[in-house]
């Protein structure tokens, strides 16, 4: 039986849940944010379910075809590469090194970023325009260059990659943050309050950032899946995950022998960073739209 | 307007300035010795070792070594490459049109397709066309540019036979570098094949163009559909319109021109994502660019090679930025009032 309404008016949702609704009113963005959490699930606890160990070489299946072709078995659900190694395993065991390791940067970098835009976007004139430009002079240097240097001093390894998409990221979000709260500053609520006597670190924390969390958020999707992309652009080139690692960029980089007598080796776990990456794309995407005015 | 110049003027040599820095104190970190890292000679006799320490003045303070460093920096001399054993200058010259040659096709592609699909998008009423205009979109940057480059090389090339993948021309043609353009100069050539080099150097740059301009069309798409979007709601819109005037002509003329305001100031913030994919992209088609020269230094361990690639390519995206700063300014007027109150 419907509830019988006895006043008037709605209830009136509270901002929080006025995003989530509009939020998941998209489907898209829902499925975005399901296949996410799934990722993110299969990133802690797929070492536990798969079949086999990343690096277990099985001599008599070397370089089968997945299962759904003729040629194929289902022991090796997604094939095995030239060395039997199997496929579906080793993407489980590299998830944690790809998307993982793309959280653990983005908030590093997030952290780092957020408390130098916010002092840079607070503060005014030489020391603001200083901080902005020196992040300017990084951040025209392209992840993939900031990498070549790390690389050069440090050697190859999957630690120097925190470093370098590390040290590519942090500014772009120094960037973002800056100018959202630099544009903030300008607005006549933050004067009034001003005027009510808050302090600068009051006027920051509850009068700022409210209106500026919504940049943050977008700023870190975005961010998330492009460290993806860098991570795995780098094990491709061999320049970040070497060679028995099962990141996925290197997975792709380790198949390209047998491009042309097994394609699937190079195409699967390309399919895979596509669809993490999309995913995180849709949940950014269903965010923005979610969070700009417009449609609230 | 000259003041506003001169800013972004100071704004490029201090930036020039600070990369300066960063590659010099990268290059004392390298694990080589110094004066290697500095020149490149690896086995210097006396009196070269002489000359290099007088070059860079390594017996003196960091401050000193800085100056010295920045002064045979800036003269061109970039010290010789390891490998190849010419100097690294020649080498930049000899690598960077090309990759500048394929920038420039994947930027018109991305451009001439994604404006007019990104208007597209933001006028159809159709539910079904912009779903599907926005997933090609989001699919497409997604994509990683490794894979895509890999899988169309296997489709385009190898299964059908249709398109070249690697390299810039065929090795049939010998074509006098002019302007280090391929495209210009089989054009130039007066050989009697300079026809038949022109469609070849075509061929070949398809689908390393196409795999390049992925990224920045998407962009492109979503940008301009956005803008199109706010800008349509717009009262003086509503008055064309008002006017009795025809929907292409309200958007091609008043719409669009300020729908660009937002894609040029995306192309700029996109430079760097740009030039790390068109590296992956040299990389894999076998262009002989600046990236695919820079990836091979590394493998070798060149280390001239590497400062020499890594500050020409972020010399060139800092001018770029600039430049796509002040040509934003100069077209937006709106822009030019915050000049002066701010920063």
């Amino acid at each position: 039986m419907p509830q019988i309404k006895i006043y008037q008016e709605d209830e009136i949702p509270s901002p929080m849940k006025k995003i989530w609704h509009s939020f998941s009113d998209n489907p898209f963005a829902f499925a975005g944010l399901w296949a996410v959490i799934g990722i993110l699930l299969l990133s802690i606890f797929g070492p536990l379910i798969a079949p086999y160990a990343p690096e277990q070489q099985d001599p008599h299946a070397l370089l089968l075809a997945p299962s759904w072709d003729p040629a194929g078995t289902v022991e090796h659900f997604l094939g095995t590469d030239d060395l039997g190694r199997d496929i579906f395993s080793r993407l489980l065991h590299g998830a944690h090194l790809t998307f993982g390791m793309a959280l653990g940067i983005v908030v590093t970098a997030l952290t780092l970023g957020f408390v130098i835009g916010a002092v840079a976007g607070m503060m005014k004139g030489l020391k603001s325009s200083i901080l902005s430009h020196l992040l300017d002079a990084l951040l025209s240097i392209p992840s993939l260059l900031m990498a070549i240097l790390v690389v050069a001093v440090m050697g190859p390894g999957l630690n120097n990659v925190f470093w370098a998409v590390g040290l590519a990221l942090t500014p772009q979000f120094v960037r973002s943050i800056h100018q959202a709260i630099h544009e903030e500053l300008q607005k006549e609520y933050v004067t009034a309050a001003k005027l009510d006597g808050a302090n600068p670190f009051q006027v920051f924390w509850y009068v700022i950032m409210p209106n500026v969390w919504d940049t943050v958020i977008i700023q870190t999707t975005l961010g998330i899946s492009a460290a993806i992309l860098d991570i795995a652009a780098l094990g491709f080139l061999n320049l970040g995950a070497q060679a028995p690692s099962p990141e996925w960029g290197a997975m792709v980089s380790q198949g390209m022998d047998n491009l042309l007598t097994a394609p699937w080796t190079v195409t699967i776990p390309g399919i895979a960073i596509l669809c993490s990456v999309l995913a995180i794309n849709l949940v950014g995407d269903g965010l923005r739209s979610a969070l700009s005015p417009i449609n609230n | 307007m000259a003041r506003y110049l001169l800013r972004r003027l100071n704004l490029f040599l201090a930036t020039s300035f600070v990369l300066f820095i960063v590659l010099f104190i990268v290059t004392s970190h390298f694990p080589v010795e110094k004066s290697f890292a500095l020149t490149g000679l690896h086995s210097p006799n006396a009196q070269q070792i002489e000359q290099i320490e007088k070059n860079y003045s390594l017996n003196d303070g960091q401050f000193s070594q800085f100056f010295s460093y920045l002064q045979q920096r800036l003269s061109g001399d970039l010290g010789i490459s390891a490998t190849s054993q010419r100097p690294v200058i020649e080498e930049l010259a000899s690598v960077l049109p090309a990759s500048f040659e394929l920038a420039a096709v994947s930027a018109m592609l991305a451009l001439t397709l994604g404006i007019p699909l990104g208007v597209l998008a933001s006028l159809s009423r159709h539910k079904i066309t912009q779903h599907t205009i926005m997933a090609i979109t989001l699919t497409g940057y997604s994509i990683p540019v490794f894979w895509l480059g890999l899988t169309l090389s296997l489709w385009f090339g190898v299964q059908l036979g249709w398109l070249p993948i690697s390299g810039q021309l065929n090795l049939l043609y010998e074509i006098e570098p002019v302007t280090g353009f391929v495209l210009i100069d089989t054009l130039l050539s007066d050989s009697p094949y300079s026809t038949s080099a022109f469609i070849d150097a075509l061929l070949h740059i398809i689908l390393p163009a196409i795999t390049l301009a992925v990224l920045p069309f998407t962009v492109v798409v979503r940008i301009t559909r956005a803008a199109i979007i706010t800008i349509m709601d717009q009262t003086y819109i509503k008055a064309a319109e008002a006017r009795g005037l025809h929907t292409s002509r309200v958007v091609l003329r008043h719409a669009l021109p300020n729908a660009l305001i937002p894609v040029l100031k995306n192309l700029g913030l996109m430079l760097g994502p740009f030039a790390s994919y068109a590296m992956v992209v040299e990389v894999i088609f076998a262009w002989p660019g600046v990236g695919a020269w820079l990836v091979s230094g590394i493998y070798q361990r060149d280390y001239t090679v590497i400062q020499g690639g890594v500050l020409a390519v972020a010399l060139i995206i800092i001018f770029i930025s600039i430049m796509i700063e002040v040509l934003y300014t100069a077209i937006n007027p709106l822009s030019r009032k915050e000049l002066y109150a701010s920063n």
